[in-house]
């Protein structure tokens, strides 16, 4: 198969846009439903990048890829939903502030212990050794591969979170957001609810994590920056925390203008792209934040018929 | 016994700034039950400030101090009048709240680089000297640090808790309607507080970037402990903040010199808040607000 129309900045661009709606998918189950602060998203998904990193390069297995790839992220999804499972369990009974603080803090505990323990992560020089489970010929076409791939998982979330919002359970994660004691004395059981869906999604972004680290294929600490929870979240805001497809549109209107558009098609000095274009990225991005929520805490489609009633139930 | 004395010596004079910030930090909280995650970028701003006054001027580190306090203050009430008064005019949740001072933190922090430029700065200072403490050497930095951090902190705490000024301030973090029946005018203390947090903030911040370097990640790294020290002292008042921001500086020294490692220190002390954070329940982050 003849890739020559496409560049390859363009298909690293649309792996970084999927991956982030994968995980904006995640967040609004947390966040747009449940109404969890995640504020830790970067360190579920780097747990889960290099717990599978660790296991795919140090652990010696009796068997090569597929299975390889397939064992590795598994187990990598499953070390990050126990991640998630301990988390949940801190937070399920803080609010908000205690909530920050736990998630903040479980983030910095990823970053650390990746930078501390050299023998297993490289450190701060990083870890090589990753790679596609095929090889089908060029470089350029694993990576196509990789892209569409990783865009079939993301369409599988997506595809449950539209289930779950028509489902009794997506109702039950609506009712803890919105007035937990209330759903409470209804005989709901929030507490166990909330630990279990943040555990759930907490796995799935490990698994976009070791998605994520097959793709890049050198793990470093530069990617447990606060960055991609900035990114994951001005996404979500900007297109709507409560619907599912607020995190398809903000992500791509966010992400996608600075990673495709800016960074594939622009005709600006090679310079800014070092420097420039990221700082401007992350500080434009920073403001999205503050107008959205300011002008339209709803989001882009926040004024659709359905919304009225997530208004209502969130009080706002 | 020595361990005991090097962990205090070189927990308080490297840590005093965690203090100094925590402190500003909690008025914002008290006041508002605001976590204002942009504060950090006050304590970067701060560090930016003090370099750029000392580098451009070529004024002495402890001439740019009052100005850099007040440029920080200034940042601080602006925030407050530009971003989180509308907000809470137009009724934004504490959630909402909490994310576009997230929003605002990021702004700042690489807005200030355009500004500044990307390479870490340094102040232009001379070598310090060397001052034995208990046998334990400490830069006469750290030790000028120390001494003025207790002090301002030592006043702050005083405005706060005997001042006219700090009875408002009190008497509004309480309750704003029986404040403002009883002639108490909310915005003028509420700008009086964010004033007085940015100079603490920027204050601890220059302390922080004369020690090391000036960079945009500087406040961002102490956030999780300014925020740690807070929600765990912040249930005994602003003398629980001190005690507790003391405490964690003492810790974490005495862990870094048993570990060997600064991060192996910050993880322990990040589980055990995490872990008593669980313990006290929401009880604890309600109690530190009022």
């Amino acid at each position: 198969m003849s890739l020559d129309w496409l560049d390859a900045f363009l298909i690293s661009g649309l792996f970084e846009v999927v991956i982030v709606i994968g995980l904006a998918l995640l967040l609004h189950l947390q966040l747009g439903l449940a109404r969890i602060a995640n504020f830790g998203i970067v360190g579920f998904f780097g747990l889960g990048m290099y717990a599978f990193g660790v296991l795919y390069v140090r652990v010696d297995w009796p068997f090569g890829d597929p299975w390889q790839f397939l064992a590795c992220a598994a187990l990598a999804t499953v070390i990050a939903g126990v991640a998630g499972l301990i988390v949940g369990w801190l937070i399920a009974d803080l609010n908000t502030d205690g909530v920050l603080l736990e998630t903040l803090g479980f983030a910095t505990i990823v970053l650390i212990l990746a930078t501390t323990e050299k023998d297993l992560t490289g450190g701060a020089l990083g870890m090589g050794g990753l790679g596609f489970p095929f090889d089908i010929g060029t470089v350029k076409q694993n990576e196509f591969l990789w892209l569409v791939i990783a865009s079939l998982v993301v369409v599988a979330i997506l595809l449950y979170a539209w289930q779950v919002h028509r489902s009794p359970y997506g109702r039950l994660l609506i009712a803890t957001g919105g007035n937990e004691a209330l759903a409470r004395s209804l005989g709901k059981p929030t507490y166990r609810t909330k630990i279990l869906l943040f555990a759930f999604t907490s796995g799935l972004m490990g698994l976009l994590g070791a998605m994520y680290g097959v793709m890049i294929r050198f793990l470093s600490i530069e990617n447990l920056g606060v960055d991609i929870t900035l990114a994951v979240m001005v996404g979500l805001v900007l297109g709507g925390t409560a619907r599912v497809w607020g995190a398809v549109v903000g992500v791509i209107l966010t992400v996608g203008l600075f990673d495709i558009i800016i960074q594939s098609y622009l005709p600006l000095p090679q310079e800014w792209y070092t420097q420039a274009i990221p700082v401007l990225r992350e500080a434009v991005f920073g403001a999205t934040l503050i107008v959205v929520l300011l002008f339209r805490p709803l989001g882009i489609l926040g004024d659709m018929r359905r919304d009225k009633l997530m208004e209502k139930i969130h009080g706002r | 016994m020595d361990f005991i004395t090097q962990s205090v010596v070189i927990g308080l004079s490297e840590q005093a700034p965690l203090v100094l910030a925590a402190l500003g930090f909690a008025l914002i909280y008290r006041l508002t039950g605001l976590i204002n995650v942009a504060y950090a970028e006050t304590v970067t701003l701060g560090a930016y400030f003090a370099m750029w006054l000392n580098t451009t001027f070529q004024l002495d580190f402890y001439a740019v101090l009052i100005p850099t306090a007040i440029l920080s203050g200034l940042l601080s009430v602006g925030t407050y009048l530009l971003i989180f008064r509308p907000a809470k005019r137009r009724n934004v949740g504490t959630l909402e709240m909490i994310i576009i001072s997230f929003g605002l933190a990021i702004f700042l922090r690489h807005g200030l680089q355009f500004i500044f430029g990307y390479p870490v700065r340094f102040f232009d200072v001379p070598p310090p000297d060397t001052v034995w403490v208990l046998g334990v050497g400490v830069t006469s930095f750290r030790l000028v640090a120390l001494v003025s951090i207790a002090i301002l902190s030592l006043l702050l705490y005083l405005f706060i808790q005997r001042s006219s000024y700090g009875l408002q301030i009190r008497a509004l973090a309480s309750d704003e309607n029986l404040a403002k029946v009883s002639g108490i005018r909310p915005l003028v203390v509420t700008v009086m507080i964010w004033f007085i947090a940015g100079v603490a903030g920027g204050l601890a911040g220059a302390f922080y970037g004369v020690g090391s370097s000036v960079q945009p990640l500087l406040g961002w790294r102490q956030f999780l402990f300014i925020l740690l020290v807070v929600l765990v002292g912040g249930r005994w008042g602003l003398a629980g903040v001190i005690a507790v921001g003391v405490a964690t500086g003492i810790a974490l020294a005495a862990m870094t010199l048993s570990f060997g490692q600064v991060l192996y220190a910050q993880l322990a002390l990040i589980v055990f808040f995490m872990a008593l954070l669980k313990w006290q329940g929401k009880r604890l982050t309600e109690t530190a607000k009022v």
